[in-house]
């Protein structure tokens, strides 16, 4: 494990995902709806990256975009899906139920524990959970061991160190510090564990400016590099910039469910093209005002997660 | 006036009647029902309960109405403080926290639930979502309240089955009949089941019970729609529904009505009479 002390670690997002190999553990940041680093993945899939192994909690569209477009081997996720608001990640689902990606799903305190692991630098850490259900069967590296102190039965899962983890956050400063705004649900954990971290941010700003926003979340001695990508997390709601896109993911989930010529079309439009032509894409500065108005009170709030037609 | 309830209303109801005053409760994310369901017990007769919120990690949020999704500062707004995801697992490791709510696409007589995939690990039939963290804290958190709006045996297939073809979390015996108080883990595992049909608890031998049915449903109904061997209590109650109050409240969280989307398109029109209406 390094340090990265480089002074200045500003790049783009094609030089961002130079730093991610074929084959590489990606943890990648964020949640469920928020804060997901989508203009990296989608960097990811324009270099052409493939067999990627990805880790994490709580996902969505991301890993689903992943494995749309055929860039993942293996998942060890919690959860990929969209809750009660549209169900199940249609292109993750064709892609484990094809074999295309190997099934290999954890459970957040066992990621948790792994994580720790490697951040302490120990081969290893025990949990009292998870024997008894058939996440033992899925996963043949987790080993039963007795405790030596006290005679009992313990789970020992062993460190997990992602090659990369790939994180966006609102603020960040040239020297890689970033200030995460909000729940900052795996991310810290991620940045610790991982021997690169990539991070796209909303705003680059000064050190000075980050310690008058609050301080800094992740300490840049962890960060590799950092590319500064407005709406960097779109469709995904990035606060306080902008809430989630609900009729861009719909859009998005109908062309995933049909699959095929309908979601390469999908590609085709939102993926192999650059960040700026994105941006015009998904509707420009109507849609950012459109995210952005959940500022404007409860009314405004509720209207962006309206029934889409 | 409020003079009848909907089906979802009353589970909510059901749900929050698990929760003790003065404990550390915790929700997962995808789950209206329970979130609705923490914050009445919060708001009616659980003040002290601390309530966790799953995804944000929140701690006591209030939030202005409930989102469809959970990771969203919306759900958030008004938490006094917030954990780190180590911080709630721990909790969970340590034996402080006291209940959480658990569901699945199947869950057998035990309390097992899977939402993880059906057919083979090696070849798959369908692949659910995942659980999150619910398989750790099966295994850690005190109690268990286990819930599904999709009981009723759809196209001749249960919900409610022998046997979970994968077990993501813990009930109160594995699926080979292995009391959990054998693996040493630290929680009680489930105690109620809240179900579109009716509600069960589990017995002394960990086999859940029927306990109750709804205004509308009968045991021959959660009998044909129970793939397990359904043990009926000695004296089946109807179930009680919430008061007026209660359901003014979760109509006021709940302005979006997200809590209907997590019934079926069947049960969505299902409504009860109000005991003081009758």
């Amino acid at each position: 494990m390094t340090v990265y002390t480089s002074p200045d670690k500003r790049t783009d997002l094609d030089g961002l995902v130079e730093h991610v190999r074929d084959r590489a553990v990606v943890a990648v940041g964020g949640g469920l709806s928020s804060r997901e680093p989508m203009a990296a993945l989608r960097a990811l899939i324009r270099a052409g990256r493939r067999d990627l192994v990805v880790v994490g909690s709580a996902h969505g569209i991301d890993i689903d975009l992943l494995c749309g477009a055929g860039a993942v081997a293996e998942t060890r996720e919690s959860y990929v899906g969209f809750e009660q608001d549209f169900g199940m990640a249609p292109n993750y689902r064709r892609a484990c139920e094809s074999g295309a990606v190997r099934v290999r799903d954890s459970c957040c305190y066992t990621v948790v524990q792994q994580l720790r692991a490697a951040i302490q630098g120990v081969p290893f850490l025990p949990l009292r959970s998870v024997r008894g259900t058939d996440f033992l069967v899925l996963n043949p590296d987790y080993k039963t061991i007795t405790c030596p102190f006290t005679g009992e039965e313990l789970l020992a899962v062993p460190a997990l160190a992602p090659d990369v983890a790939i994180l966006h956050a609102q603020y960040g400063d040239a020297r890689g510090n970033l200030r995460i705004e909000g729940p900052p649900v795996a991310d810290l954990l991620f940045a610790r564990a991982s021997k690169k971290v990539l991070a796209t941010v909303e705003e680059v700003v000064t050190t000075e400016e980050l310690h008058a926003r609050g301080g800094v979340t992740v300490p840049y001695l962890y960060v590799t590099a950092l590319a500064e990508v407005p709406l960097g997390a779109h469709p995904t709601a990035c606060y306080p910039h902008y809430a989630y896109d609900r009729p861009y993911t719909a859009a998005y989930l109908d062309a995933a469910a049909a699959g095929g010529d309908a979601f390469r079309g999908h590609l085709d439009r939102f993926v192999h093209v650059d960040h700026a032509t994105y941006l015009a894409r998904i509707g420009g500065e109507e849609t950012r005002h459109r995210l952005a108005s959940w500022k404007d009170g409860t009314e405004a709030w509720m209207a962006l997660y309206g029934e889409v037609s | 006036m409020i003079t009848e309830c909907t089906l979802g209303e009353a589970m909510i109801a059901s749900l929050a009647r698990t929760i003790e005053d003065g404990t550390l409760v915790f929700h997962g994310y995808g789950s209206p029902l329970v979130q609705l369901a923490m914050q009445l017990a919060k708001r009616t007769h659980a003040p002290n309960m601390v309530l966790v919120a799953g995804a944000t990690y929140g701690v006591d949020p209030d939030p202005p109405f409930l989102a469809p999704t959970s990771n969203d500062w919306v759900v958030d707004r008004g938490a006094a403080c917030s954990l780190d995801i180590e911080e709630l697992f721990d909790l969970g490791g340590a034996g402080r926290l006291d209940r959480m709510f658990l569901s699945g696409l199947q869950i057998d007589g035990w309390g097992n639930c899977n939402v993880t995939l059906l057919g083979e690990p090696e070849a798959l039939r369908l692949k659910l979502p995942g659980g999150g963290g619910g398989c750790n804290l099966s295994c850690d958190v005190g109690a268990v309240t286990l819930w599904t709006t999709a009981h009723r045996a759809a196209h001749g297939r249960f919900r409610l089955v022998d046997r979970c073809a994968f077990v993501t979390s813990l009930g109160q015996r594995t699926a080979d009949g292995v009391p959990r108080a054998a693996l040493g883990h630290r929680g009680g595992g489930p105690d109620r089941l809240v179900t579109e049909l009716g509600v069960f608890d589990f017995a002394a031998d960990g086999h859940a019970r029927l306990v109750g049915t709804w205004p509308d449903t009968d045991v021959d109904l959660v009998r044909a729609s129970t793939g397990f061997d359904l043990i009926v209590a000695d004296r089946l109650a109807e179930l009680p529904l919430p008061d007026a109050d209660a359901v003014r409240i979760l109509r006021e969280l709940d302005p979006l009505a997200i809590r209907q989307r997590e019934l079926r398109a069947g049960d969505r029109q299902r409504t009860f009479a109000l005991r003081s209406a009758r």
